[in-house]
């Protein structure tokens, strides 16, 4: 898994590429967790690069969403392609982490005070 | 003869405290020549043990083991070459360090000496130098024959130490199978009126799917089917640990009611996502014998299958989040009227998400349409013939995730039906 961060706005948007299995859990949670140490209260996980998602990560997701819970900081997921898109429906993740189409609204939700 | 002294290098470990001398074995029929060449290499310091012939010296390899071998080449009965042969032939023998020793030195009788298995080549007329030289290089070429031969020893006992204690592991792998292989129903007639079966082939030897059919109070047959995220002995763990909370006898302490529902509720409140983002996936169901209405509450599994005698099957699942996700996450209880001859299936994501060779998944509605397809087929043919659909699917023997397909049928309700046990 290929993972990049990039800065729009106040924002950070993690690009993930490949897989988000059991296998790369830890190198996935460390990036997440040197965002929120970096003080940003913004992030955006892009996930149309990603190709499958196992029952793993989807936990790693959920401690993520969980890890946000009752702080200030917004977190959204971004394009979710066929498969994962699918899992995260049948989990009903977007109730914790919710999904977005567009980088903007993407932006723009998790920028709102009220936004979850 | 006088031996020139000085400016010799002292043989390599000689009069070292720690390590002995080195033993050097000293093959030759003429007496005199024998004793000359043993004195100039005990005055060197290197312990000498003689033998007067080719057997003599075969002999005292096999006893003495020395960390080298002179011979002379030309002996009564077996000569020099002759012993190198036997030696190289000997499995225990063979990195034995061989200088054999001749009157001449000509280029072709060196080439048959080392074809015949020496090492190096020493002139009689050698010098002490000459000497000194010659057998410090053997004892440095056998001192690391002999390191190569003990690391090799000390290798092969740490890998027949690795291979007993993985033994070890293996029959413990083996016995929690059992165990938690044991803890599944026994296929057959859980009530009088029902028949059920069932396939199971974990992913590793332990598996995080579990299923149950078993009695939850009068009247009622309680099932579920569990999946711990992840495989093997954590998820095994997990999910018989979670086995236990569903035990008809904690239920009535933890829960006090069979409703799925409520216990899917109390469950999602005792199995919190842990630290490192495990969970369970739930589907819960309570068959009331009476009336066969069948009430149910999932959190976040694929659910199960009702395949109808008549009127529209259906997959008995909703939208909730997998337990401990969110504590304050409520899942309710839906309910549905199953009739005669209906067969409920409960199942894992293994079996729908196999994969074939080109990554493609095998999917619900195939998996929908070879249950159906098997309408007319017994509970247990039709189970068996998914599961091996399923495996021609994946052209393999090992699925990737833990498979898991229990049949419920509804027989016929003619008779009052009589809960076993």
């Amino acid at each position: 898994m290929q993972i990049t961060e990039r800065r729009v706005g106040n924002a950070v948007i993690l690009d993930l590429v490949g897989e988000l299995t059991y296998a790369n859990r830890t190198t996935f949670k460390g990036a997440v967790d040197r965002v929120k140490s970096s003080g940003c209260r913004q992030m955006i996980l892009n996930m149309h690069g990603v190709r499958f998602l196992d029952s793993s990560a989807l936990g790693t997701l959920a401690l993520v969403a969980q890890s946000l819970s009752g702080t200030p900081g917004r977190i959204a997921l971004l394009n979710p392609q066929s498969y994962v898109k699918e899992i995260i429906t049948l989990a009903n993740l977007h109730q914790m982490l919710p999904v977005y189409h567009s980088e903007q609204d993407a932006i723009a939700a998790t920028n709102l005070p009220a936004a979850r | 003869m006088g031996e020139p002294a000085p400016h010799i290098t002292p043989p390599v470990n000689v009069e070292t405290v720690s390590k002995p001398a080195p033993v050097i074995l000293l093959v030759d029929d003429d007496e005199i020549t024998r004793i000359g060449m043993a004195g100039r290499l005990k005055r060197l310091g290197y312990r000498v043990i003689e033998a007067v012939d080719g057997s003599a010296g075969l002999a005292a390899i096999r006893s003495h083991r020395p960390d080298l071998v002179i011979l002379d080449w030309m002996m009564p009965g077996m000569d020099g070459p002759s012993v190198c042969e036997a030696i190289r032939a000997d499995h225990e023998l063979r990195s034995s360090q061989v200088v054999l020793m001749t009157a001449h030195d000509r280029p072709e009788q060196i080439a048959e000496g080392l074809s015949r298995g020496a090492d190096d080549f020493l002139s009689k007329a050698a010098s002490k130098q000459e000497v000194l030289a010659r057998v410090q290089a053997s004892l440095r070429s056998s001192a690391l024959v002999r390191e190569i031969e003990h690391t090799r020893d000390d290798l092969d006992r740490s890998h027949k130490l690795l291979s007993a204690k993985q033994q070890e592991l293996e029959n413990e792998l083996q016995s929690a199978a059992a165990f938690v292989r044991a803890q599944l129903p026994m296929p057959g007639i859980p009530a009088q009126g029902i028949a059920m079966h069932w396939a199971y082939q974990p992913s590793l030897a332990l598996g995080g799917d579990l299923f149950q059919v078993c009695s939850w109070g009068p009247d009622a047959l309680g099932l579920y089917i569990l999946d711990a995220s992840g495989h093997g002995v954590s998820a095994a763990l997990r999910a018989v640990g979670l086995m236990s909370f569903l035990r008809e006898d904690n239920l009535v302490k933890a829960v006090g009611s069979f409703d799925p529902g409520a216990i899917v509720n109390e469950a999602n409140r005792r199995f919190p996502l842990s630290q490192d983002g495990d969970y369970f996936t739930l589907w819960v169901g309570r068959l009331d014998l009476s009336s066969c209405t069948l009430t149910y509450a999932t959190a976040g599994h694929g659910g199960a299958f009702l395949h109808a005698a008549a009127g529209e099957s259906r997959w008995l699942a909703s939208a909730s989040l997998p337990l401990g996700f969110d504590p304050d996450s409520t899942f309710e209880s839906a309910r549905t009227q199953l009739q005669p001859h209906d067969r409920l299936y409960l199942l894992s994501d293994g079996i729908y998400e196999a994969p074939s060779t080109t990554g493609e998944l095998w999917g619900k509605p195939r998996l929908q349409a070879t249950l159906e397809e098997h309408r007319t087929s017994s509970l247990v043919h039709s189970i068996t013939e998914t599961m091996a659909i399923a495996h021609q699917w994946l052209d393999g023997d090992i699925f990737p995730d833990d498979v898991a397909l229990l049949g419920l049928e509804i027989q016929d309700r003619s008779t009052p039906h009589k809960r076993r046990g």
